[in-house]
């Protein structure tokens, strides 16, 4: 027991230091990219400036200072949340993503299931069969949704679906302006929807949902589906499979033991994918004006506005470090030995 | 059958003389599949080469008064908003996407290779380092990373290429990385340190020819993936603008026509977008298939 105590305690100690080390680099990135690529004076003061403005600018924000003095006063405000003032709507960069994190959140993680719905099943059908028509068919439609450009598949759907055929409404935000938004609860317009227990609501974010959600989960699940097939596959010819073949197991038995043997690396690769979509979103956010983090990055550089694109560099950054440390630590849940090696 | 005839049958027979590059890759994939890839490949390449000796139309002259034309005979892919041929700009974009792919590729790899050779031949706190930096930088958010650089150093295809092949050199680096670390324990290197090579030509003598087939298999994946990021980039309007031909600066030309039903402004670049990608990513398949055989 205290055997196993100790073990757990050294690898959340690594891992978690692995975490801090890692947020610190990226902290130093971001760092160097608005300090020493650019320089921040310039991105504020504008077209038309003196050099009096520059100079007076420059000794406010502390550019004045040495870099190291000026990192740790950029890490200070990080920590205490302070992500900067956007220049075009003068609103706390830190404000705007709280109110836009939900509407991002919200379609990558039903991308993210829809994904898993198909690629984990086909996946494994696939792995198990890896002669079979389905097999072939799965991996074309892997191969295919790699190469697929997601904001032209969006534009495609967009054409099919409401161009068209009419069948969806207009890929203008999360919900139609006519409806309008649940009251806020989550800021997840479905959840809030099923809360306020209108279905009118719930309904209409579904239909706006569906197609970005379809794209992202189209474009982002084939690493999983590759993943889980292939796992599935060299699992299936192993010995202890053949073994447990040999002694007569029936079938189901035998693939609820190797599932059980790729959950790891299928649960690794599920979490790499949503921290990836959290910031994969952003093309696709544009083509359905979906009001997140994507969008509002991308606004905000047409606006030549410099803060907003950073603060969502350091979150997304973040979030993808955070998703990859809980990962780890699942992995290690379900798979002792990485406890002992990592 | 003399005795030597026969002798060499049965040699040949045990050990077939080396076959051809593309024998053995015919052999590990089919020979569908490769000929269509590198047929497909080719004719894109040698496509985007001709583009300007072809009978096409001047891929950025506009006509104000052909603005939005579906196709026809005479466009065959119709024309954008701005009245440009959309068919002769979709294949002068070859050129504009592949020699940007292809450059941030190549310097990449310059950097890449060397630098995974490094971490991997002197191990320990080098390599400790080298190692976070570049999977920090594998979990960066990249089309906004990307957007974060422009926006700070200028937007200019200079710093697009650079930035593309800034995400190459981890990818790289890894790679080699892989390959080296196993090969410091080999005897052929071993051999070249007791002769008294200084390291710097151990590494790019002996270890790094070791490591060029993995690289070039990854090479077309990479440029598929930065043919992609361009796009990407362009499409939201950083990058190549309109009137350089452009897929996915002509694919956001079209993004607004398209609910309108005026859809080939957008699916005919966004086509050639997805083939390119699609061929690069197979042609890379069939390659790495030697080397997984090999290991």
């Amino acid at each position: 027991m205290i055997e196993i105590g100790r073990e757990w305690g050294l690898f959340l100690f690594r891992r978690l230091s692995y975490f801090v080390v890692s947020l610190v680099l990226v902290s130093i990135i971001t760092f160097s990219v608005t300090n020493l690529l650019g320089n921040p004076v310039y991105l504020l003061v504008g077209t038309r400036y003196t050099q009096e403005m520059v100079d007076n600018l420059t000794a406010e924000l502390g550019l004045d200072k040495p870099i190291p003095e000026r990192y740790l006063n950029y890490v200070r405000n990080l920590l205490q949340g302070n992500l900067g003032v956007s220049r075009y709507s003068f609103n706390a960069v830190s404000d705007e993503i709280q109110a836009r994190l939900p509407a991002t959140l919200e379609l990558s993680t039903y991308a993210l299931i829809l994904g898993v719905l198909w690629a984990v099943p086909a996946g494994i059908i696939a792995g198990i069969r890896p002669h079979s028509l389905f097999a072939r068919f799965a991996d074309l439609m892997a191969r295919a949704g790699v190469s697929m450009p997601g904001f032209w598949l969006g534009l495609l759907l967009i054409f099919v679906f409401y161009a068209e055929f009419n069948l969806l409404p207009a890929p203008l935000g999360r919900i139609p302006r006519r409806i309008g938004a649940p009251p806020s609860v989550t800021g997840w317009y479905t959840i809030d929807s099923l809360l306020a227990g209108d279905m009118e609501k719930l309904s209409a974010s579904f239909q706006q949902l569906l197609l970005p959600a379809l794209t992202l989960a189209l474009t982002t699940s084939p690493s999983i589906l590759q993943i889980t097939r292939n796992k599935m596959q060299e699992v299936m010819s192993s010995d202890y499979v053949r073994a447990a073949r040999g002694f007569g197991l029936p079938s189901r038995v035998i693939n609820r033991y190797a599932f059980k043997n790729i959950l790891a690396s299928v649960i690794t690769m599920i979490a790499m994918t949503y921290g990836y979509l959290l910031s994969g979103t952003v093309l696709v956010e544009v083509i359905f004006t979906w009001p997140g983090l994507g969008l509002y990055a991308v606004d905000a550089m047409n606006h030549s506005d410099y803060e907003p694109i950073m603060g969502v560099v350091l979150l997304s950054a973040g979030f993808y470090l955070f998703v990859y440390f809980v990962a780890d630590i699942l992995h290690a849940l379900i798979d002792p030995r990485v406890r002992i090696q990592a | 059958m003399t005795t030597v005839a026969r002798a060499r049958q049965v040699f040949e027979r045990v050990r077939p003389g080396r076959s051809s590059l593309y024998q053995r890759l015919i052999d590990a994939n089919g020979a569908t599949r490769v000929n269509v890839n590198f047929a497909l490949l080719i004719a894109i390449v040698l496509l985007g080469l001709a583009a300007p000796i072809l009978p096409l139309r001047n891929p950025v002259q506009p006509l104000p008064l052909e603005r939005l034309q579906p196709p026809s005979a005479e466009h065959w892919f119709g024309t954008d908003t701005n009245g440009m041929d959309v068919f002769s700009r979709t294949i002068h974009a070859i050129r504009t996407d592949f020699t940007l792919a292809i450059s941030s590729v190549v310097i990449g790899i310059v950097i890449g290779v060397p630098l995974g050779a490094i971490s991997g031949y002197y191990g320990g706190r080098v390599d400790d380092v080298i190692t976070r930096i570049t999977e920090v930088f594998q979990g960066f958010p990249q089309i906004l990373f990307a957007m974060a650089v422009l926006a700070a150093a200028g937007n200019s295809l200079v710093n697009l290429i650079l930035v593309i092949a800034f995400y190459n050199i981890p990818v790289y680096s890894k790679m080699v990385r892989s390959v080296v670390v196993p090969l410091r324990e080999v005897e052929f290197v071993q051999a070249a340190q007791v002769a008294g090579n200084r390291p710097a030509a151990i590494v790019f003598r002996h270890i790094i020819p070791n490591a060029l087939v993995p690289v070039f298999s990854q090479l077309p994946l990479s440029c598929a993936y930065a043919v992609q990021m361009i796009a990407g980039l362009s499409f939201i309007g950083l990058g190549v603008s309109i009137p350089t031909p452009e897929w996915g600066s002509m694919i956001q030309n079209g993004a607004s026509q398209i609910v309108f039903g005026k859809w080939w402004v957008s699916v005919f670049p966004g086509l050639a977008l997805f083939l390119s990608v699609w061929v690069l990513n197979n042609v890379s398949d069939i390659f790495k298939s030697l080397v997984i055989r090999r290991a």
